[in-house]
């Protein structure tokens, strides 16, 4: 049986895991892409997601060449587009409850 | 080996210039990036498109294309022109963009993964991939501890990192109780192997609530519809109402509106503080399909005596 875990990864272990250079995840957390605890490199500690996340900033970065700031925006964007589509499918399941054919 | 149109993939001319080529790559690749696109085949698309552009965005490589051009066309199978062999194997371009085609690979050598490149303090080989998947759950799932089984499909890469082929993997998963919708479960090292002494990548699954034929999800809160007879509304009513598990008696009181919502503590998803949510029930009128006359008699007797005006507020 496999059981999900939760982490907190420190720098070294956050940049093995993701095979990012060091200077990368600095970028990305100096961009609020990633809000690790802690105050600075040596003391920030990644959670379950942040390695998720910071996979795909680095993806939309070189492979849509774009800034570190667009990177941050693109994310933004698509979350909040993630959420509106989950609560329109919602909302177009409850009105379905409602409407009459 | 199939011949590819990098134009055609692009959508541009041959004749097309730098510039042409590489907007045209920038517009597919905003709109096919696995990670911004919808589109179920986004992410083919996405890699014919930044092979496409690998293949022409250097003189050098357009030129030794457009010579070979000559000799196929898009989706046709490819050998060359007589006594060419391509390069095949290893030594490549140097870029660093994951898998190509055989057909890339045999024009211009075939190219390393992802981020190559001394990483600070990691040993030899390298870290298995990490694999991504959604994993349906009923709502009533989320209730307590489950486990569930998984199958997804691993990529498996060799040494010089190019992915080869997939296999199939088997788990048992435990889902938490209390899960939410859009959580992420993180299963160490049971994504795909690790080459040459690396560790293995791990196992991402995203909880996904499948959609319910009676409940509707509001955080940890659930929604139901009740249908009621006019009559119910208008006089109250005694209603055994399901949930999850199973039944309350909802008492509806007289005088209720249409779409008027009650709620039922402890009858909702559970939460992280390991207490359940609220169940509402909304309220819905249900007209009667058909009427005979003495029924309809009965509301025009009841229409009189009501002398009720439900649109009094357009009447200023």
């Amino acid at each position: 049986m496999s059981s999900p875990v939760s982490v907190q990864l420190d720098m070294q272990a956050f940049c093995e895991e993701t095979q990012l250079p060091v200077a990368y995840v600095i970028e990305i957390v100096e961009h609020g892409i990633l809000e690790p605890l802690g105050r600075s490199p040596e003391a920030w500690r990644f959670g379950n997601d942040a390695a998720g996340i910071a996979r795909r900033a680095v993806k939309l970065h070189r492979e849509l060449e774009l800034e570190w700031e667009g990177v941050a925006l693109a994310l933004d964007l698509l979350e909040e587009v993630q959420l509106l589509r989950a609560e329109n499918q919602m909302l177009r399941q409850r009105l379905g409850r409602f409407v009459h054919e | 080996m199939d011949f590819k149109d990098y134009y055609k993939i692009l959508g541009v001319e041959p004749t097309a210039d730098d510039k042409t080529i590489k907007a045209a790559y920038r517009k597919l690749a905003r709109k096919y990036h696995p990670d911004v696109s919808k589109e179920k085949d986004a992410e083919s698309k996405f890699k014919d498109a930044s092979e496409a552009y690998e293949a022409l965005k250097s003189a050098d490589k357009r030129a030794e294309y457009d010579d070979l051009r000559k000799y196929g066309q898009h989706g046709q199978p490819f050998q060359g022109p007589p006594g060419w062999q391509g390069r095949g194997g290893f030594g490549g371009g140097g870029a660093d963009t994951g898998d190509f085609s055989d057909f890339f690979s045999s024009i211009f050598g075939s190219r390393g993964n992802g981020f190559g490149g001394g990483q600070p303090g990691r040993s030899a080989g390298r870290r298995g991939q990490d694999v991504e998947l959604e994993l349906p759950i009923f709502l009533e799932e989320s209730l307590s501890n489950e486990s569930k089984k998984v199958s997804f499909q691993i990529p498996q890469h060799n040494a010089a990192g190019q992915h080869v082929s997939n296999t199939s993997k088997s788990l048992n998963v435990k889902i938490p109780a209390g899960v939410t919708d859009g959580e992420r479960i993180r299963l160490k090292g049971q994504g795909a192997p690790g080459v040459g002494g690396g560790a293995n990548g791990d196992l991402y699954l995203t909880i996904r609530f499948a959609p319910h034929p009676k409940f509707d999800v509001e955080g940890e809160n659930l929604i139901i519809t009740l249908p009621l007879a006019p009559w119910e509304l208008a006089l109250g009513a005694e209603i055994a109402v399901p949930t999850l598990t199973g039944k309350i008696n909802l008492k509806v009181p007289a005088g209720s509106q249409n779409g008027q919502r009650m709620r039922a503590k402890g009858h909702g998803l559970l939460n992280k503080a390991g207490e359940r949510g609220y169940l509402f029930v909304q309220l819905k009128a249900v007209m009667p399909r058909q009427n005979d006359d003495a029924v309809k008699a009965l509301w025009q007797e009841l229409a009189k005596k009501a002398a009720f005006d439900p649109r009094e507020q357009w009447s200023s």
